[in-house]
């Protein structure tokens, strides 16, 4: 039972940073962005091939460019540093002339075009076996499997701190009050002299980073990633998430994924199964889930924690002085 | 040579399934100006709506008048249900893609609750190959080209020559200009989309015969398509968007003969991403293929 709360617990962290990633750009950019799913699974695929030993030949004919055997950190380092290029990329172009819903459906159509590449190409990360036999950091430390998992979970909780601390630093910085502005009046807010396009790749640019390193997390935990493991659904989830916790709120945010992933995610598997219906709990765990995202945005349109004005958070920013400059 | 003309041909049936899709897709979009991500699953509802009611008769034109309804169905409950009552409340665009992603997937999902994961067929006659022209089709392939014709001269017919389809082109121009003028604009956006539905119903029954099987991830998997189809036509705009559809649906059979048919759905995505990227507003952007005047 507590091997099975902690690993609830550490996905539901991993969750977290993902769903903070995608709430930069969705809910302080305001952009409509499927994207995000796809960088963290191309984290989690250059996470494995820096950190695995070089493909072996063995009879499976398992293959994957580099296998440079790395240490964790710079595992990490590199798979965020690939996505936020990715997201530099991706975001260069399609932000200098898409809104809204043709960007919408740009970002939804790349997820796609990326999945069938990775099928499609399996020298890259051995195709739809998928990379597998990630090693577990610190494992030389030879714990138990249930001290293991709360040194992991307290690994994956630091990085979730250091990820909510930089962003709600960034929230009540004059960057993401720019960012919000433009969000709410483009037009204004370049007519007081922003830059609406560098302003919306560099929050699209930061949520790849973040992206990526959920991605590291969430392989180095599952130890093995492949197409399974990914699919353009979850980010349904993760919006879902945002919404309900409060689109814009880091902490609504955090707590959005709790219950989405933590509560009706693993709600379901409780549910009585019924004979001659196998695909029950998948299926309605999806349409929970899109309920509960019409209920929301239907009735409780700002979620569980609405996004702070910036009245309220003049003492907020103060806090957060010792970041670095004067508020 | 051979090769190149068959292709085509299958190219022309792709097409004619991709234009009853997308051309409702984008009808229903320039008219409600609602962008509609649960398109793919109204392709879904039909197709699995139709192997009911050839199940209970045992009748064709039982089995696609039910993918007629239920596709209607799920557009006017989505419609009067969900995307009225948002727009009442006064919600943010960005909001209503939303919902429409979300009732897709209860869509989804329902059916993957009722009728399992597994791909499920038709009860129909093997088909066999007849040469026509130059082309070769069997019998099915005649049938979705021939009844895609028709409903597509049907809808041009219905836009250009009668009070209503002038009423939702004037609606699609300008809706408070509509209103103003005394056309009851709640009332053609309504029925627009149950047009909108009935055709993809309609879609969806004939992909799944021409596919061979159905599964509930069917229509969503095709979406992708309906856009790349739409948005080469220009978002909006009907006649252009059968242009988008022929253009993709050949593009993607004629490269299915020469390289892996795997890559056939990135061809389509390709061609999306360089015509959003080069023509967001649409690659025939002439005049004449706007749907008003």
């Amino acid at each position: 039972m507590l091997d099975y709360l902690l690993s609830v617990a550490t996905l539901v962290t991993i969750y977290s940073i993902v769903s903070l990633a995608l709430n930069v750009r969705w809910g302080w950019a305001g952009l409509f962005d499927f994207f995000v799913y796809a960088l963290v699974a191309i984290g989690a695929y250059v996470y494995g091939v820096v950190t695995l030993p070089p493909a072996p030949s063995n009879q499976y004919g398992d293959q994957y460019i580099l296998g440079l055997h790395l240490p964790f950190v710079a595992g990490v380092a590199i798979a965020m540093v690939v996505t936020s290029v990715i997201s530099l990329i991706v975001g260069a172009v399609a932000l200098r002339q898409l809104r809204q819903l043709y960007f919408g459906i740009m970002t939804f159509s790349s997820v796609l075009i990326i999945a069938v590449i990775i099928m499609a190409a399996p020298w890259l990360f051995n195709g739809i076996i998928g990379l597998y036999g990630v090693e577990a950091p610190l494992s030389q430390l030879g714990l138990d499997p249930t001290t293991y998992a709360l040194l992991f979970l307290g690994i994956c909780l630091l990085a979730l701190t250091l990820v909510y601390l930089l962003l709600e630093r960034l929230f009540w910085s004059p960057f993401g009050l720019c960012l919000r502005s433009i969000r709410d009046d483009e037009v204004a807010a370049a007519g007081f002299g922003r830059n609406p396009y560098s302003e919306r790749l560099k929050a699209y640019v930061i949520g790849g980073a973040i992206a990526g390193l959920a991605g590291a997390l969430l392989i180095t935990y599952l130890t093995t990633w492949g197409p399974g493991a990914w699919s353009p659904i979850e980010t349904i989830l993760i919006f879902t998430a945002i919404i309900l916790g409060g689109t814009g709120n880091n902490r609504g945010v955090i707590i959005g994924t709790v219950v989405v992933f933590g509560l009706i995610g693993e709600g379901s598997r409780y549910l009585p199964i019924l004979p001659g219906f196998p695909d029950a709990y998948a299926a309605l765990r999806i349409i929970a889930i899109a309920i509960l995202t019409i209920v929301v945005l239907r009735w409780r349109p700002q979620g569980l924690l609405p996004e702070p004005h910036m009245r309220d958070g003049v003492r907020r920013a103060r806090r957060f002085r010792w970041f670095g400059k004067e508020a | 040579m051979t090769v190149l003309l068959h292709s085509v041909g299958f190219g022309l049936v792709t097409a004619a399934i991709v234009a009853l899709a997308s051309v409702a897709f984008s009808l229903q979009f320039s008219v409600t100006t609602t962008p509609n991500f649960a398109h793919g699953d109204f392709l879904t509802v039909g197709a699995y709506a139709a192997l009911v009611g050839q199940h209970l008769t045992n009748s064709l034109p039982v089995a696609v008048l039910s993918a007629v309804v239920a596709g209607s169905a799920c557009a006017l409950i989505l419609n009067l249900g969900f995307i009225q009552p948002f727009l009442r409340a006064g919600a943010k665009r960005l909001s209503i893609f939303l919902v429409t992603v979300s009732f897709g997937l209860i869509l989804q999902n329902g059916i993957l609750l009722l009728a399992g994961g597994e791909p499920l067929s038709y009860n129909l006659t093997t088909p066999s190959f007849q040469n026509v022209g130059p082309f070769q089709w069997t019998y099915l392939d005649e049938g979705i080209l021939a009844t895609a014709l028709v409903v597509l001269v049907l809808l041009h017919v219905t836009l250009r020559y009668t009070r209503f389809g002038k009423a939702m082109r004037a609606v699609s121009d300008n809706p408070s200009l509509a209103r103003a003028s005394g056309i009851n604009t709640p009332r053609i956006v309504t029925v627009t989309w149950a047009l909108d539905g009935a055709i993809a119903g309609y879609a969806g029954c004939v992909l799944a015969a021409s596919l061979g099987s159905m599964t509930p991830t069917m229509g969503y998997g095709f979406l992708v398509v309906i856009f790349a189809a739409a948005v080469i036509g220009g978002l909006g705009k009907p006649y252009g968007t059968l242009i988008g559809a022929l253009m993709i649906g050949v593009a993607m059979e004629v490269s299915a003969a020469y390289i892996d048919s795997e890559f056939k759905t990135s061809i389509a995505f390709a061609l999306l991403i360089i015509a959003l990227l080069v023509r967001p507003r649409g690659v025939i952007s002439a005049e004449i293929f706007n749907l008003a005047e």
